[in-house]
């Protein structure tokens, strides 16, 4: 278990340095930070000078060495546009990010467990069909949309909740749906399918011939086994929503995020912010998928990871 | 897979899964095979409504200038909520026609992510050829570099690139493509693992075929099929990526029109015009819906449970 561990560490880590060097040879080569702070009419003097100013007339090799130095220390530069460390900024915003993420994986696995369930509990019968519908409709819709959906009818139509901003508990709802529902519709459908498969399997014919209902077969025989995939659905949703859901709902919400940072970053013409949000983000993917390797892992001891 | 026994060397179809009996071919079998399918049939006549509304758009008589703003009529409500039928989706906060903008926007839209599946599915396809059949290093070296751009999504490789680069059109195609080029390469790969050690291959390698003669006459037209089949399920994530690129504003600029944009843009006046940004996301939706029960056809048709599970659980997107 140390060895794999260890093993998978050390290829994660390995990832992690490929993706930020890959954005440091667009941020630096194809570009530098200097030329996208200034407007294209500026005077090839002026980028001259903000490039020194920012230290990038150094040899690349100098600025790579600086770059990957910095990451290990957590240092990703200054905001141009903010005139603080920009991993300052970021993880300020992060905790904001995550709280939404958290709140959006509630939802899913709340939703897509019972309606996994109940699917497969009616196989091929109504409420099999209800969900299959219900979760086309989620995979199929934009989630800003869902977002803008649930702003119309339950913050402007019915005044339930408030429209925008992080405000406490309430305010969580409406985004973790509109993020949750996507997820949760793809959740159900692959809950639902491994439920099937594991009923037809002696164990569970056996439970359900000694007498068992199936219902009761279904919670404590099968879904155990459907566990460990539940869990790495989950995970991979969990990267989803890292690195594409949370960006356009912080847009739709108003929600003080990473995501809405990085957005207002680009407004703002600053290529080192921009970085740092990406850094992080593309961080949290990896470190999101070491973990559930983790957690499958513990869940079922059959699984080789190698 | 059976199908890959049953077809000889340069059979130009895997299409037709579980031995197909005699003298029906590739075509009449999808035929009445869809006829069994309420999905497929409902996917189809959307995919076509839509992909042909996208092509006649400009050339529709009845329908208003898509960027023709009339102040006197801003916000006008559809028909049913007080609306009336010279603009029957109501109009916008510049007062141009919705029905107009909606299919206009279509063109944009759908052309960016057709164009950026077909992008991913060639070059995609044409490294897991590579990676599967030739092996060794250049298999390793193919395999790392998707599992890199698994854990980097296109959402992130999308800030970074417009960021560095400023909004447009071919960015989104690129960097929607660089998202999902990877699933080709896979399923690919994987296929081609399972094809190099049947009889029809082997037999052209012995008669001296070259490794480019075995890739592109034998082995490709084996893939098609699943190809086709995955391109399909990556078309309704590349028109939803397109629409969230859209929104964010990395795409088409005004006065250009895209769904993803219209919403960008009605977004201000959800209290009192909640039609624009609705209408929008709905044209979104059913677009997407169409494509996924297209895919959901195909897959039952094709059976790709396992490449599916692949599809499905893939992280990123």
């Amino acid at each position: 278990m140390l060895r794999w561990l260890a093993k998978r560490i050390i290829a994660a880590a390995l990832v992690v340095f490929v993706v930020t060097s890959l954005v440091f040879v667009v941020t630096h080569i194809f570009t530098d930070p200097a030329t996208v702070s200034l407007p294209l009419e500026a005077t090839e003097e002026h980028r001259a000078q903000r490039r020194a100013a920012l230290g990038l007339d150094r040899p690349l090799s100098t600025q790579y060495w600086d770059f990957v130095s910095g990451l290990v220390v957590g240092d990703l530069g200054e905001s141009f546009w903010q005139s603080q460390p920009a991993s300052k900024l970021v993880l300020e915003r992060l905790p904001a990010t995550l709280k939404l993420v958290a709140g959006a994986t509630v939802v899913t696995v709340l939703l897509a467990a019972p309606l996994g369930m109940l699917a497969a509990w009616w196989e091929r019968r109504f409420a099999d069909h209800a969900v299959l519908g219900f979760s086309m409709a989620a995979i199929s819709a934009p989630p800003f949309w869902i977002g803008y959906l649930l702003i119309i009818v339950f913050a402007v139509q019915l005044g339930w909740v408030p429209t925008f901003g992080s405000a406490g508990f309430v305010s969580l709802i409406l985004p973790s749906l509109a993020i949750g529902l996507a997820s949760a519709g793809r959740l159900s459908q692959m809950t639902r399918r491994g439920i099937v498969e594991e009923l037809r399997k002696p164990y569970a014919v056996t439970a359900l011939s000694r007498g068992f209902s199936r219902s009761y077969t279904i919670v404590h025989h099968t879904f155990r086994n459907v566990a460990s995939g539940f869990v790495t659905m989950t995970g991979w949703e969990l990267t989803r929503m890292f690195t594409g859901y949370t960006v356009v709902i912080e847009v739709v919400f108003a929600w003080p995020g990473v995501g809405r940072l990085a957005i207002h970053a680009i407004e703002n013409r600053d290529l080192i912010l921009v970085q740092a949000a990406v850094v992080v983000l593309a961080t949290l993917v990896v470190v999101t998928n070491l973990l559930v390797d983790i957690a499958r892992r513990m869940i079922d001891p059959r699984v080789d990871l190698a | 897979m059976t199908a890959v026994q049953d077809a000889g060397p340069g059979a130009d179809a895997g299409g037709a899964e579980g031995a197909p009996p005699e003298g029906t071919s590739v075509m009449a079998d999808l035929r009445s095979h869809l006829r069994k399918s309420k999905a497929g049939i409902a996917g189809i006549i959307i995919c076509s409504l839509f992909a042909l509304v996208a092509v006649v758009g400009p050339w529709l008589p009845f329908l208003p200038d898509p960027s023709k703003q009339s102040l006197p009529d801003k916000l006008t409500p559809p028909v049913g909520w007080g609306g009336t039928w010279s603009h029957p989706l109501g109009t916008d906060q510049l007062g141009r026609d919705i029905l107009a903008r909606l299919i206009d926007g279509a063109r944009i839209s759908l052309l960016v992510s057709v164009a950026a599946v077909i992008i991913a599915a060639v070059l995609g396809t044409a490294l897991g050829l590579i990676a599967g059949y030739i092996g060794g290093r250049i298999d390793t070296l193919i395999i790392s570099a998707a599992d890199v751009q698994m854990a980097f999504p296109g959402v992130l490789a999308g800030l970074i690139l417009v960021a560095a680069f400023g909004p447009s059109v071919w960015l989104v195609i690129i960097v929607i493509s660089i998202s999902s080029w990877m699933v080709f390469t896979r399923v690919g790969r994987g296929l081609v693992f399972t094809l190099k050690t049947t009889l029809f291959v082997e037999a052209s390698e012995l008669s001296g075929a070259s490794s480019r003669r075995v890739m592109w006459r034998h082995l490709l037209p084996n893939l098609v099929s699943s190809l086709i089949t995955l391109s399909v399920l990556e078309l309704a994530a590349a028109i939803l990526s397109e629409s969230a690129f859209a929104f964010l504003g990395f795409g088409v600029q005004p006065p250009r029109s895209s769904w993803g944009l219209m919403i960008q843009q009605g977004r201000n006046y959800i209290t009192d015009g909640w039609w624009i940004v609705t209408f929008a996301g709905l044209a979104i939706s059913v677009v997407v819906l169409g494509v996924n029960l297209l895919s959901l056809w195909l897959q039952s048709f094709n059976d790709v449970a396992e490449r599916e599970q692949i599809i499905l659980e893939r992280p990123g997107g």
